[in-house]
């Protein structure tokens, strides 16, 4: 396909070596037959799916992981799209300064972040830890439900809410009927992108876990500490699967690579 | 139509912020419990000279450069050449390195597990091809940490180059070889340039990436390659060491701006130039 | 003949800068009134004022009698158009031309017949179901000027509705546009930059500058009688020489003639050929002369007659009747 160019086309296939191929060796690893992440892996069998159905803590933890991210997207969108509408839409003075803070918990690093909450508010403040947990997701996602909003709201032509208020809507009216049916793309997106970073964080679900409530990501962590058995390949897997079909429905709905940021493809 | 009272609606939000993140996070560098501000100081300044500390600081930016190259390098061309592709599988490739975003960090990561082992398939090659007598060590090693940090952030950096690439207008290339420049010169003296915006953006993304990363240099790390993450971890849950902690934060802080600050800078002077 | 619409010492200031200073003009019902000016003359913020957009600075918003400076828009019960169409994507052209109805709680019946005829009336009838990403510009435009006219608005504003169509459309669409007005007598407020839209379609033409109104009226009235300079100029004018009293006088190109038959009165001025511009129907010939003041002028004649030589080069006389020379306000 790509001949012509024999240098870039060999840095390419590593570039792609390197992002897919662990990927693809954690799948086969799953359907191993044996009791070790040897390769090649001995045998086929499902008995780590199995197995990773049977162990609670991961299933117990998939269902809080989900509940956190279902919340937090929901809080992230319910207070991120208004901030969307007062820049965009609203007068308010120093409106880059503002949107640059909005945008500034990507920046932070979020091991200083879920450092931060943990001891401020969960030892400084005596809150408990899912509280906590709950705003350090939901702070983390506001800057995708700010920006990915406000990509959509920036492509709509603003005469329309005019148009809606002169020909008789008031304004509240003039955004329901108009301007949020606009930002529907951008809401699918942000919420998306939201639900999925928040599912598979790291550094705040470790820093402000609990004993009752403990995510996927986490427990697998500590897992790989104790036992080096293909179960967590197993749950990688599952999770691959479950990943997947997101991303089918993100090209259906919105277009894949429009998600991450104005790539049109 | 702007109006004051739409304004309004971002105060939730700068509510939330300050709480649940500008509050908490300043008093974490500056003032942690039963810690002053002067230990913090004095903390930090001990890690800066400290050769211990100073090899973990080393190391955390000395390997957040290479991955910051070696994603570039690889990165480019994967965006360049479907930035410039007119098959209907650039789409699909494109997807598909896109698509490990949307994975958690621990199941990428883990298949660096499996191939970098003991009985892994890397070092199984090794042998069977000759190189070497015994599968060597490949885990819990600097390379370890930069495969899989390259793995992380390839993603990131193929984005912005594509971006980047898909700007630059390829009647530039047709102008150039019409005055007769090849195709080499073409690739290097018209779209490099104009896509060094995005590849400077890349760089910011994954630095910044590479250098806060815990996840990856934690499995792929082991306790003999530290980095800046793992040591924060370790004084927030382990030790409980409040000055260390902050003090680490502030470094790993300070460099993430810097860097941030860095691209900024260049870009402006890029847009001028 | 009523007011449909007036400002009273209407300001309008943004910081430093004043978009409109002070003006009063009033819109009288029925009849096309142009607002015609260069960019940043205050023409579309006077009608954003007009449409409750923008509130003034000072002043007053007179409609159909009522103080309306403070009602916010969609109190007015006017119709505007905008440049870019502003249509709903999400609804289909029929949903759009129908919005203002569905919030006026108009049966669903009567909805109906009013869309169908404001549809029928711009003659896109057969397009109510398609949705407005499908249709062409022309076509989107008319959606939106129906969707304004479904409301029966006291005043109809357009903002620049043609300046985004194609030339050959854009002609087409001046004639209905005045077609649209004559039939549903309903009072328009246009504004635009070109002055040949606004000399066909208007009823009365208001030329602005600087937020300042330079001459009104109707578009005979205006263009054979510019009141100064900035008018002459925006209008096409091209003739600009001085006076021997220092006045300023303007010609049109067709009422200069080229030779040596003198008139009583009026303009000679010998010169020399500086260009001939070939044009089928006409010649435009470019004179090199001196003013009464001195002033180095080229002046250009439509020269008809093909009997008349000109050559570049050649000496020869221009004159003009004193009845074809304008004079200016500078």
């Amino acid at each position: 396909m790509k001949t012509s160019r024999p240098v870039a086309a060999s840095l390419a296939v590593a570039g792609y070596i390197v992002m897919i191929v662990p990927i693809l060796f954690v799948v086969a690893t799953a359907f191993t037959g044996g009791r070790s992440l040897r390769f090649p892996p001995e045998g086929f069998s499902l008995r780590w799916f199995e197995a990773a159905f049977a162990y609670s803590p991961f299933v117990s933890a998939l269902v809080s992981s989900l509940e956190l991210a279902l919340l937090a997207t929901l809080l992230a969108l319910a207070i991120g799209v208004p901030v969307t509408l007062a820049i965009h839409r609203g007068r308010l003075p120093g409106k880059g300064i503002v949107e640059g803070l909005f945008l500034s918990p990507l920046i932070v690093p979020e091991l200083v972040v879920g450092l931060a909450l943990y001891q401020q508010l969960i030892i400084g403040l005596r809150l408990d830890n899912f509280p906590v947990l709950l705003i350090g997701h939901t702070v983390l996602m506001l800057p995708y439900a700010v920006r990915v909003t406000g990509a959509s709201l920036a492509l709509a032509d603003p005469s329309v809410e005019e148009a809606a208020r002169g020909l008789g809507a008031s304004p509240i009216r003039a955004f329901f009927s108009v301007t949020l049916p606009l930002l529907r793309p951008g809401i699918f997106s942000a919420g998306l992108l939201s639900f999925v970073t928040s599912f598979n964080n790291v550094p705040l679900s470790l820093l402000l876990q609990s004993r009752e409530f403990r995510t996927l990501p986490v427990t697998m962590l500590d897992y790989v500490q104790q036992s080096y058995d293909p179960m967590v390949a197993a749950t990688s897997t599952i999770i691959l699967a479950g990943t997947v079909v997101v991303a089918v429905i993100a090209e259906r709905t919105v277009g894949f690579a429009r998600i991450f940021g104005g790539i049109n493809r | 139509m702007l109006s004051r009272r739409t304004g309004l609606l971002a105060l939730p939000g700068l509510a939330l912020l300050l709480v649940g993140f500008l509050i908490p996070s300043v008093a974490m560098l500056f003032a942690p419990p039963g810690v002053s501000p002067l230990d913090i100081f004095a903390r930090l300044g001990s890690m800066l000279t400290d050769p211990y500390d100073l090899a973990i600081i080393g190391r955390t930016v000395g390997l957040g450069l290479i991955v910051t190259v070696v994603s570039i390098v690889l990165g480019f061309p994967i965006a360049y050449l479907l930035a410039r592709s007119t098959s209907r599988w650039a789409g699909v490739l494109l997807a598909l390195a896109i698509f490990p975003l949307l994975l958690s960090n621990v199941v990428r990561t883990f298949g660096w597990l499996v191939l970098l082992g003991s009985n892994g398939a890397v070092g199984q090659l090794l042998v069977g091809l000759g190189i070497v007598e015994k599968a060597p060590q490949l885990l819990y090693t600097e390379l370890a940490i930069v495969l899989g940090l390259t793995q992380l952030f390839l993603p990131l950096a193929v984005i912005s180059c594509y971006s980047a690439v898909a700007q630059v207008d390829p009647g530039l290339d047709d102008a150039a070889r019409g005055l007769g420049a090849g195709r080499t010169r073409t690739f290097w003296g018209i779209v490099v340039p104009l896509s060094a915006p995005g590849m400077v953006v890349a760089a910011t993304l994954v630095f910044a990436g590479s250098v806060t990363a815990y996840t990856t240099p934690y499995l792929l790390g082991g306790s003999s390659q530290r980095m800046l993450s793992t040591q924060l971890f370790s004084y927030s849950s382990v030790s409980i060491d409040w000055a260390a902690a902050s003090a680490t934060a502030i470094i790993m802080t300070v460099l993430v701006f810097a860097v941030s600050g860095l691209s900024a800078v260049v870009g402006r002077r890029g847009a001028t130039s | 003949m009523t007011t449909a619409a007036e400002f009273v010492g209407v300001t309008q200031r943004f910081g430093d800068f004043t978009a409109v200073d002070d003006i009063d003009l009033a819109i009288p019902t029925g009849q096309l009134t142009t607002l015609l000016g260069p960019s940043g003359c205050g023409k579309t913020t006077s009608l954003r004022m007009l449409a409750g957009y923008t509130q003034p600075t000072a002043g007053r918003i007179m409609i159909a009698g009522t103080d309306a400076t403070r009602m916010p828009p969609e109190k007015r019960g006017l119709g505007m158009v905008f440049q870019s169409y502003a249509l709903f994507p999400h609804m289909s052209v029929a949903e759009n031309v129908g919005y203002g109805l569905k919030l006026r709680k108009v049966p669903t019946a009567e909805r109906t017949r009013r869309v169908a005829e404001a549809l029928d009336l711009v003659g896109l009838g057969h397009l109510a179901a398609s949705r407005p990403k499908k249709l062409s510009g022309g076509q989107q435009q008319r959606v939106a000027l129906a969707r304004a006219i479904a409301i029966t608005p006291t005043l109809l504003l357009l903002d620049e509705p043609l300046s985004n169509l194609d030339a050959r459309l854009r002609v087409q669409m001046r004639a209905e546009i005045r077609r649209i007005q004559a039939e549903t007598g309903l009072t328009v407020v246009l504004v635009t930059h070109d002055q040949d839209e606004a000399l066909e379609m208007s009823d009365r033409m208001v030329l602005m500058r600087a937020g300042k109104i330079m001459q009104e009226g109707a578009p005979v009235d205006v263009f054979s009688a510019p009141a100064n300079r900035f008018v002459a100029e925006f209008l096409g004018y091209e003739n600009f020489l001085t006076a021997a009293d220092s006045s300023l006088l303007t010609v049109r190109p067709e009422h200069l003639a080229l030779g040596s038959a003198p008139a009583a009165g009026g303009l000679h001025l010998d010169g020399v050929v500086a260009d001939v511009a070939y044009r089928g129907v006409d010649r435009l010939v470019t004179v090199e002369t001196v003013d009464a003041q001195g002033t180095t002028v080229r002046l250009v004649a439509d020269v008809r007659d093909d009997e008349v030589t000109a050559r570049p080069g050649e000496r020869v006389t221009v004159s003009a009747s004193d009845s074809r020379l304008i004079r200016l306000a500078a």
